[in-house]
């Protein structure tokens, strides 16, 4: 039944849920009967339930069945307009189990509310149920018209399945043993097959060759000890080691390390610097001696033989725990607290958070390593006790920045798979998955994917993907189907395999990565991944000599005089340093004996000639790091705030237009090819616009003639997602004013609500 | 370092350009970099440093200038030093040694002569200036046909000559759009109810609704609840006027409290027992006085160096973004009256000048796509900002050395803010771009335009501005390409309603922080968008020319193939 449905909601798009903008939806169809993957079966179910869209009224909840599967929680609206998928998992109203944060039942009358997890009790019927998701959004149930008695089964069987007792209970095993005998004839050589470019995922040494070549690494070898895990249980089997170093060795070193773990290479600088991540030592007293033996054999890797640096990330960056407080706290801001009330101190709210600062802190000892790479040509090491955190957004944000094969998006995958999933990242207890332990519980892939973000808003040209696109992948996290997210490690992602297969009669059971995109978006759908701005090698649209570069357009000027003005906006081009005291009066900033001789520090002094050149994309890449120029990154926190949602408007306008043009260039190319080959018998066709549909790569296609007077209303700055029923916020439709008033008492005084409305 | 080697010599062509001392051997403090040795020239138009060591040149127009001081010469060392404090968020120190004092004090003197010139008796530069553009910016604006663009006169609106000689309102246009059954008489009785003689006219017209944007200034009620019998009636019919509603909206921009303390001045505000139908609306805004103060309070947040700590919080500090916020939110509430509510407004404030104009043309440029363009929104500067007199001349102290006077204050910096706001949250509906923006703002002090200068209509007409200076969109239209969004879509039928909630609202970097080194000019957008325009145009061209071909040969090949087609591929909209 699965496969068959694919094929019609290929064409279906991301945004039909949208559709709840338009003024005269059209007539429903027929509610389709609810979908059920292999292994998935329905736990419990209650019927007349309402689904809370709007807080204030209850005029637009929709009525329907609520049901728990060991999948997801699922809500099937009796009649439902636009009741489509576009996700090719889940449906608009469903929330797999594993991104529930927090179910909590309430009971209005009796002034009760309980938090629920597995095995409890209830003592009271619930009149309501708050779904608390980790992609951030919330939901509410009302159980007044279902019966009390189904009410309470329906909410305990989501509590306990949200807390399942041992990893394979997660659906992920039980679809894939299921999955995995049905479709077994698609697969060739054991792998699945894979169309187009292929995310390598270092799980074989032919990779870990490839990067090395790649990066010119000679001085680096693909080592096999850890073989079967037999040397450290987080490490990958395959790691990249000094040529100098003999398995004998490391064998040893290993010894000396937490959890065995040797030092692993990353990443290799075309001046021959290695960055190198490693694990602490756990004797201290074997310390130095051990560092020593590293030390020397990475020298020995560089071809300059330059000394080491050693950068111990935990005592300059913020720990997971607060990491995860900040996260708790900014998720708390966007999303609970009321809307207006938060406007005015919403600017320290936020610092407060210390959110930004975090992500901050990142960047900024990311670019500091840069500079020793780049700038000092020296190798570097990053420590950290684990090895797994920290380490793990630091690796990934330096490569970003030095090497842009990195922000491709087959590179950009690879990074995750090479810096995180093989690397030993504790997705599961991270994810707490299994809600077991939330000390251990920490958003570090997420404050990832943010930094990424930040570098993407200053340099929106240099990535091939987009903001939709990490925003997708970090609510892939919560889908307990894909192996990325679902192990610490990749011995325990091999075991599961085995564990999966009902009958164990192949042992090369096969567990999807995230990255086959095409499980949950149809093609068409993850066009919304492209960025048409991408400059970079594949790039469609540039660089392959067509078109000159273009420089920035010589100002046409009329007299020195103003060109003169003009100029004068670039006071103090050259990058610096704080020299001046900020406060005080014009005279204390204007000391007579004000030295402006400053110790400039050569990192300083590195990323100020940086600076003062223009950015090559192809190129390094730095942010920039002052304060002000670290943004909320507002589709991923703010997208289902219907108070923030601008509507016909936000950044999506932008690519909307990018996009189109993209596309029309992509036609005109096609046309150029077929006149080149064309003789008069082989004129084009009319009206033949382009390659065909499914192989364009814009989500937004070229201007049709009649070119519509208004913005599309799918265009928010939530797109593509769509706040309506999603955080249970008062959801508006009428006039933008009536928005506005919402909690606006200071005007209510002078002007009533009830004038609003017209 | 965008200035070409050749600025250094080529400044002084400029016939109009007097020069005066060059000094050598002068250190300039750059706040970022530190000392620079280099030789200063000044002008009757510009400050000149230029780097003895290196390329680096700052190039200040004096009109930037907002005070001159004499730093002592405490040194032991013998300097002498100058700090300028300037109008567009920077502050600069040069330093010199005080090798005989006569040199000292002229360049002292030099400075506060030409950076105050009309402090000294002397003309502003604008009018020196003679540059010749293609384009004649004065004739952007004509308030006839800007009316009749709206519409009017239609059966319910008219244009009167009434303040033909701003008889009857000395810092109107002499163009007003009123209700067609109100007489001139009639507005004449209106005027004395209204501050300053500011009667109620049009700003905009619904082209379906008939819904009308009007403006004025305060009502002068004072402390006894004066009525006007006359005005009463005149409000009616510009209720009358819309026949989709039988409700008026007044929207007094300033906090209740201010308008109520106004009434001891003889002002105060419409009163709804007086005026039926009516609804009087606060929006909160405050006076210049407090904007003034905020915008100082940013400048010692951003200016030289934002600390690393504490940004966020020090920033709500200043409560600049609290003011932008609530300016947007009256502009969106008027917009949403008229567009959602069909319901015509009166918009005022003390004297209909400051907050006024804000409201006025941010409602408008969200209700009309027109004033989106940049000749749209030419014409709605000249109109709502310049014609009906906000008071330019005295909000910025052009030439005036007096930098204490309270009647300075960056009300229409803030207008601008607010508007680059607006293309934030709507990238694709503006046909400018923050280079318009800046420019706009760059040219409200250099004084090198005639534009900005004096208070009102009638001054410039006095002074005789457009025949003596050069408007600033000569500059601006005769190189449009500068100062176009390439992510422009024209769409013909788009209200902007903005998200006023500082989640949305962010600091301009872009212009509050530009001096910083560190803000490197970004990657910007519409470069990128500009190649792939110019990339499109060319392939376009491309295939169109292998169309011809091909069309030709056929043509020519075989006369039989009578079908083949004149034009065979559908033609990809171009609009570079």
């Amino acid at each position: 039944a699965f496969a068959g449905n694919d094929k019609k909601k290929t064409e279906m798009h991301f945004t039909t849920q949208l559709l709840t903008f338009f003024p005269a939806p059209p007539p429903p169809p027929p509610p389709p009967p609810f979908v059920y993957f292999p292994g998935e079966i329905v736990v419990n179910e209650a019927n007349f339930v309402r689904k809370c869209i709007n807080t204030e009224n209850n005029q637009d909840d929709l009525w329907g069945k609520l049901i728990c599967t060991n999948f997801k929680v699922s809500f099937i609206p009796n009649d439902d307009p636009h009741k489509r998928l576009s996700h090719k998992l889940l449906g608009e109203h469903d929330i797999p189990l594993t991104c529930l944060e927090q179910v909590v039942t309430v009971n209005d009358t009796k002034g009760k509310k309980k938090v629920l997890g597995s095995n409890q009790k209830l003592k009271f019927n619930p009149t309501e149920l708050i779904l608390y998701c980790k992609d951030l959004r919330i939901l509410r149930f009302c159980f007044n018209e279902a019966g009390p008695e189904s009410a309470r089964k329906v909410c305990l069987a989501i509590g306990h399945y949200s807390h399942p007792a041992d990893l394979q209970l997660l659906f992920g095993f039980e679809y894939q043993g299921r999955r995995y005998h049905e479709f077994k004839g698609e697969r060739v050589n054991g792998y699945p097959q894979r169309t187009g470019l292929r995310t390598p995922f270092f799980d074989r040494s032919s990779d870990w060759d490839r990067e090395i070549k790649r990066t010119s690494a000679s001085e680096w070898r693909v080592c096999s000890i850890n073989e079967d895990y037999i040397i450290s249980p987080s490490l990958p089997e395959f790691i990249v080691v000094p040529v100098s170093m003999a398995d004998q060795d490391l064998k040893q070193y290993s010894l000396y390390f937490t959890d065995m773990r040797v030092p692993l290479w990353c990443w290799n600088h075309h001046n021959g610097s290695a960055l190198v991540r490693m694990a602490s030592v756990v004797d201290p007293l074997t310390q130095r001696k051990t560092d020593q033996k590293i030390f020397t054999a990475i020298t020995r890797s560089h071809p300059h033989r330059s000394e080491v640096l050693k950068s111990e990330l935990d005592k300059c960056l913020p720990n997971i725990l607060e990491i995860q407080n900040a996260f708790i706290k900014i998720r708390q801001i966007c999303t609970l607290d009321p809307f207006e009330e938060s406007e005015e101190r919403w600017l320290s709210t936020i610092e407060n958070s210390r959110w930004l600062e975090f992500v901050r802190a990142f960047l900024k000892q990311s670019a500091e390593i840069v500079y020793y790479l780049d700038g000092k040509n020296v190798s570097v090491i990053i420590q950290e006790e684990e090895d797994r955190d920290l380490n793990c957004v630091v690796s990934s944000l330096v490569q970003l920045m030095l090497d842009p094969h990195y922000r491709s998006l087959i590179g950009f995958q690879s990074l995750v798979q090479k810096e995180w999933v093989m690397a030993g990242h504790r997705f599961l207890d991270r994810c707490n998955h299994l809600k077991k332990n939330d000390k251990e519980e920490s958003p570090l892939f997420v404050l990832f994917l943010d930094c990424v973000w930040q570098m993407m808003n200053q340099y929106p040209a240099a990535f091939e993907f987009t903001e939709a696109y990490l925003t997708v992948l970090s609510d892939s996290m919560w889908i307990p189907l894909f192996s990325t997210f679902l192990f610490s490690s990749s011995k325990q992602r091999e075991f599961a395999k085995n564990k999966a297969i009902p009958s164990a009669e192949d042992p090369t059971l096969y567990f999807p990565s995230v990255w086959e995109w095409s499980l949950q978006y149809s093609t068409k759908d993850q066009t919304l991944f492209n960025n048409p701005m991408y400059v970079g090698k594949g790039a469609a649209c540039v660089q392959n000599g067509e078109v000159k570069s273009f420089s920035r357009t010589k100002q046409k000027s009329f007299s020195s005089t103003l060109r003169g003005s003009a100029t004068s906006l670039r006071n103090g081009l050259r990058g610096g340093e704080d020299t001046l005291p900020r406060r005080g009066s014009l005279m204390s900033e204007l000391k007579p004996d004000f030295s402006p001789a400053k110790d400039e520090s050569p990192s300083e002094r590195y990323f100020k000639e940086w600076f003062s050149r223009p950015a090559d994309l192809h190129g390094l890449l730095i942010p920039v790091l002052m304060p002000s120029h670290m943004a909320l990154w507002k589709l991923f926190f703010l997208r289902w705030v219907p108070e923030a949602c601008i509507s016909k408007g936000g950044p999506i306008t932008a690519y909307h237009k990018l996009s189109q043009l993209v596309d029309e260039i992509e036609i005109l190319r096609s046309q150029l090819r077929q006149y080149k080959g064309a003789s008069p018998a082989s004129t084009p066709l009319k009206g033949q616009r382009g390659r065909p549909s499914e192989q364009r790569n814009m989500y937004f296609r070229a201007y049709s003639p009649d070119e519509p007077q208004t913005p599309p209303d799918y265009l928010t700055s939530s797109f593509p997602f769509n706040p309506a029923g999603n955080l249970c916020r008062r959801y508006v439709y009428g006039t933008p004013i009536s928005k506005f008033l919402n909690g606006a008492r200071i005007w209510l005084s002078t002007e009533t609500l009830a004038n609003d409305t017209v | 370092i965008d200035v070409n080697r050749d600025t250094y010599e080529s400044i002084f062509n400029c016939l109009t350009i007097k020069r005066y001392i060059p000094t050598q051997d002068v250190t300039y403090f750059c706040p970022f970099t530190g000392a620079l040795r280099g030789t200063v020239i000044i002008t009757n138009y510009r400050l000149f440093f230029k780097c003895t060591d290196s390329e680096f040149v700052l190039d200040l127009p004096l009109g930037v200038v907002s005070r001159v001081e004499k730093i002592g010469s405490a040194s032991s060392r013998g300097d002498v030093s100058y700090g300028l404090v300037c109008k567009d968020m920077r502050n600069l120190r040069f330093s010199h040694k005080l090798m005989e004092d006569t040199l000292r004090k002229s360049i002292f003197e030099v400075l506060m002569k030409f950076a105050f010139p009309v402090s000294n008796g002397l003309q502003i530069f604008a009018f020196e200036y003679g540059q010749v553009f293609p384009e004649n910016g004065w004739k952007v604006y004509d308030a006839v046909s800007e009316y009749r663009r709206q519409g009017i006169p239609n059966e319910s609106w008219r244009i009167t000559k009434v303040n033909d000689h701003y008889e009857m309102c000395d810092t109107y246009p002499c163009t007003l759009a009123v209700p067609v059954n109100i007489p001139d008489e009639e507005l004449k009785r209106v005027s004395a109810f209204r501050a300053k003689g500011r009667i109620p006219v049009l700003s905009w017209i619904h082209p379906e609704s008939q819904a009308t944007v009007t403006r004025c200034s305060q009502p002068m009620v004072g402390v006894n609840g004066k009525r006007s019998k006359e005005d009463e009636k005149y409000l009616q019919a510009i209720m009358d006027a819309n026949a989709q509603s039988h409700k008026l909206f007044i929207f007094d921009a300033r906090p209740s409290v201010n308008a109520a303390a106004n009434k001891m001045k003889g002002g105060g505000f419409e009163s709804e027992d007086a005026y039926q139908n009516a609804e009087l609306v606060f929006l909160d805004i405050h006076n210049i006085h407090v904007m003034r103060e905020s915008l100082r309070k940013l400048k010692d947040v951003v200016y030289p160096n934002i600390e690393d700590s504490r940004w966020l919080s020090n920033l709500e500090s200043t409560h600049w973004l609290e003011h932008i916020k609530l300016i947007l939110a009256g502009a969106l509430r008027i917009a949403d009256k008229v567009e959602s509510g069909k319901t015509s407004v009166v918009v005022h404030c003390s004297d209909g000048w400051d907050r006024t104009a804000q409201l006025t043309s941010l409602s408008m440029l969200m209700l009309d796509s027109y004033y989106r363009t940049i000749r749209g929104f030419e014409v709605l500067l000249e109109k709502e900002w310049l014609s009906f007199g906000h008071r330019f001349q005295l909000r910025i102290g052009h030439g005036d050395k007096n930098h204490t006077d309270a009647d300075r204050s960056p009300v229409f910096i803030q207008f601008i803010d607010c508007v680059w706001q607006l293309t934030r949250q709507f990238p694709a509906a503006f046909e400018f771009n923050e280079y318009f923006l800046v420019t706009i703002l760059d040219h409200l002090y250099s004084c090198l335009f005639g534009t900005f200068l004096c208070n009102s209509e009638q001054q410039r007409l006095k002074e005789d501005v457009p025949k003596r200076a050069v408007s600033l969109w000569s500059y601006i239209n005769s190189q449009l390409e500068e100062f176009s969004n390439p992510l422009y879509v024209n769409y013909s039928n788009h209200v902007l309603f903005p998200v006023v909630s500082l989640r949305h609202l962010e600091l301009w970097v872009g212009y509050y922080i530009r001096w910083n080194p560190r803000m490197r000019p970004q990657e910007p957008i519409h470069l990128r968008s500009k190649e792939l325009l110019a990339k499109r145009a060319e392939l376009q061209k491309r295939v169109d020319e292998l169309q011809r071909d091909v069309t030709n040969r056929s043509a020519s090949s075989s006369s039989d193939r009578a079908g083949s087609p004149t034009r065979s591929i559908t033609p990809v909209q171009t609009f570079v």
